[in-house]
């Protein structure tokens, strides 16, 4: 079986150098972070720059930060975006007023405790109190989100292993979160107890990315071993490794992944600048579709589509352009 | 008569400048001599007046310090240094080891001066290895005084080793001893200090200058004959500091930077990490520890012609080929996207950017490593009868250096 995915339009206007994030929110506007520093938001029928209803004339997304920013988490609703920078400035921008609500240094020493251990992927609980970050040293931390103490330690937990956190994310329930290594490894924290409940270690490359699946019982992992693998967070224990299926077919790194809010399929992009359609049940690629350059970022559209059709996926890349996708034949 | 009378005047002249170089030396010397005597007649005072009701505090206790220049702290606006200190008693147990130090350079110095043989940093160095362990020591030492006297290295008679070398059989470089260095087209030459060149000379023909990061790539370079070959265009020079470049080498590529004409293009082939950007910065910006002699050595037109991590996907080397950074390169990058604008291009900043986000490095020993290089079936290279169209390095060279060629006449 195959699906068919065409260009549907591109941003307005270009970011000045790769976009290293996307994320499609359910008001129907994507942010996009880039390598240039700035964010920025597009709605995503026309392209254009995207305003809140009650915008002000002031409105504006954030004044570009002067080192790239590499991650980012919005919240589901759209309200809020979590993004941090290359050497690890963390801020939370509201989407609607326009106005940051937090900033955090992750990089500066903090008293009492040893060196810094600034922070490279951040994600936003989808409670919106707390936020989870990843850093050099194999730590996941867990951070205030509220606007009055942002940044504050809740807690730091150790994976275990001394290497470079490259991805962390809550599961839609809040359960949990992942959290993947620059060697391969993947862990599990349960969130109530604060421990490590589960590690994966199917990849010994770096993992880039990893996306839950909207019931936060699968997990996808995307790795620059050029796979990406599904593993059942909730039948496996231990280090059993959970990996229940792979998907090969990327001829370069796979760069990142997400799940479609029907759970039915994966979409991955890559540096081998092309994006797939994974069929998580048949456990194959139905759609590779071919961009231009390495594509850094990808992100469904978070409301599931109408019966029939496939729905819609966001890319970011190398060019620097946020460019939209919408399967063939779903009409408009 | 008149002759003689102006000779007489420029050796009095001479003897005036000796006579200052040495007086400061000397009273560097005189101050910490001042200061000591100055400690310990103070001491003993204080012991005589406070000893039998205060045993434990001391109420000032006496130091040596002796100022120096400080040159890694410039003030933006006067362009003058700001002081750093050398103190005893400190903490560490080698205070005193410093003093030594110091006044081991300066009396070298000062002999160099008053008899006229100069001397180089190695010979100094060599004078007291266990005092100094490290050349660097020596190096540092040697420009901390000449800052500090704001006087150039020269005037203190104290002469750099040179380690740059050079091949290339247009370059010819004629020494106030009279004798000349010709530079070849398949051996390397080494570079003479700045204070024993009388004059460059290059041959019309010369049509591109490449300089090379490591000792290594230069003597695979030297090898094929690049300097002299059929596919690139015209005859050419390569040049390499071996790694951070020393004077001798700057003031070569600086001198003719500013001489030959800007057909000439002055290219650059470093590693695509921090430190090789760092090593294309002293050539073309100058060294951020010499500030007070930089503009004289900061060759501004020298251009980056590689590596880029970028453009190896052109080439079709894999991402896996590319290294893994290290936490030095880590901090590295981090310390020189700091700088400012006018030492940092941005084409630079991009490039470190996106290395710490990939957190690979491209090193030119992925193009050693290759079996065969992707280029354009369409480039026009005659069937593979010369070997060093089986190198990928060469390829890669040929490719960008004609770029370069074509695009200096363009202009």
């Amino acid at each position: 079986m195959s699906l068919a995915f065409l260009h549907a339009h591109d941003c307005s206007e270009a970011q000045t150098d790769s976009v290293w994030g996307v994320s499609w929110a359910r008001n129907d506007a994507v942010v996009s972070i880039s390598a240039d520093g700035s964010l920025k938001q597009w709605a995503s029928s026309t392209g254009e720059p995207y305003l809140p209803p009650n915008a002000t004339a002031e409105y504006q997304t954030p004044s570009p930060h002067t080192l790239g920013l590499v991650s980012l988490s919005v919240s589901s609703d759209g309200r809020r975006a979590l993004y941090n920078s290359l050497e690890g400035l963390t801020s939370l921008w509201n989407v609607e007023t326009g106005r940051m609500e937090g900033t955090f240094e992750s990089f500066m020493r903090e008293e009492g405790m040893g060196n810094a251990e600034a922070a490279w992927s951040v994600s936003l609980n989808p409670s919106g109190s707390t936020y989870a970050s990843a850093g050099s040293h194999g730590n996941l931390t867990i951070r205030s989100a509220e606007a009055e103490t942002f940044g504050q330690k809740i807690s730091t937990v150790f994976s275990g292993r001394n290497k470079f956190g490259m991805c962390c994310s809550f599961s839609p329930d809040g359960r949990r979160i992942a959290l993947s290594s620059e060697i391969g490894h993947v862990f599990i924290l349960d969130v109530e107890s604060n421990t490590f409940v589960n590690t994966f270690t199917s990849h010994a490359m770096s993992v880039r990315s990893v996306a839950w699946s909207p019931d936060s019982s699968l997990l996808m992992s995307a790795s620059e071993d050029k796979r990406l693998i599904l593993y059942d967070v909730r039948a496996s224990s231990g280090n059993a490794g959970g990996a229940v299926a792979t998907f090969s077919g990327h001829s370069s790194w796979v760069l990142c992944a997400d799940i479609s809010p029907d759970g039915r399929y994966g979409l991955s992009g890559s540096a081998d600048k092309s994006i797939k359609v994974w069929d998580i049940a048949a456990r194959a690629a139905v759609s590779t579709v071919q961009d231009t350059g390495e594509v850094w970022s990808v992100s469904w559209r978070p409301i599931a589509p109408a019966v029939g059709s496939v729905g819609a996926f966001v890319s970011g890349g190398e060019d620097g352009v946020v460019k939209w996708w919408r399967g063939a034949g779903t009409g408009a | 008569m008149l002759s003689e009378h102006l000779s007489q005047d420029e050796d009095s002249d001479t003897l005036s400048g000796e006579l200052d170089v040495t007086r400061e030396l000397e009273e560097l010397a005189i101050d910490f001599i001042t200061q000591l005597c100055r400690a310990g007649s103070g001491s003993k005072n204080i012991l005589d007046g406070e000893s039998s009701e205060s045993e434990e505090t001391y109420p000032h206790k006496p130091s040596i310090n002796l100022e120096m220049a400080d040159r890694t702290r410039t003030d933006p606006v006067t362009g003058l240094h700001s002081s750093k200190f050398i103190t005893f008693p400190k903490r560490s147990s080698t205070a005193s080891v410093k003093f030594a130090q110091l006044f081991k350079v300066v009396n070298c110095m000062h002999e160099a001066v008053i008899d006229g043989v100069p001397v180089t940093k190695r010979d100094i160095f060599y004078r007291d290895v266990p005092l100094f362990k490290d050349q660097r020591v020596v190096d540092t030492i040697v420009d901390d005084v000449a800052a500090s006297l704001k006087l150039e290295r020269s005037d203190l008679n104290v002469r750099a080793t040179s380690k740059g070398i050079f091949c290339g059989s247009t370059l010819s470089i004629n020494l106030t001893s009279g004798d000349t260095i010709r530079g070849n087209d398949s051996e390397a030459s080494l570079i003479p200090v700045g204070e024993e060149v009388h004059t460059y000379s290059v041959e019309e023909d010369l049509g591109w200058i490449l300089i090379v990061e490591k000792d290594a790539v230069f003597q695979t370079l030297c090898r094929l004959n690049v300097t002299n070959h059929a596919l690139l265009p015209g005859r050419g020079l390569i040049i390499t500091g071996k790694g951070y470049p020393d004077m001798a080498t700057r003031h070569l590529v600086k001198t003719l930077a500013d001489s030959l004409s800007r057909t000439i293009p002055i290219m650059a082939l470093v590693d695509g990490d921090p430190y090789g950007l760092d090593i294309l910065s002293v050539y073309k910006y100058g060294s951020s520890r010499l500030s007070h002699e930089n503009e004289k050595f900061a060759a501004r037109r020298i251009k980056w012609l590689g590596l880029l991590s970028s453009e190896l996907a052109g080439f079709g080397i894999d991402k896996d080929a590319l290294i893994p950074i290290s936490q030095h390169d880590e901090k590295k990058a981090f310390k020189m996207l700091q700088r400012p604008s006018n030492i940092m291009p941005a084409k630079w900043r991009k490039e470190l950017v996106h290395m710490l986000h990939n957190r690979r490095k491209a090193e030119i020993e992925i193009l050693s490593s290759l079996v065969s290089l992707n280029t354009n079936p369409d480039e026009g290279c005659p069937p593979q009868t010369d070997l060093s169209q089986r190198i990928p390095l060469f390829k890669y060279l040929h490719i960008k250096i004609s770029q370069f060629v074509k695009s200096s006449r363009a202009q």
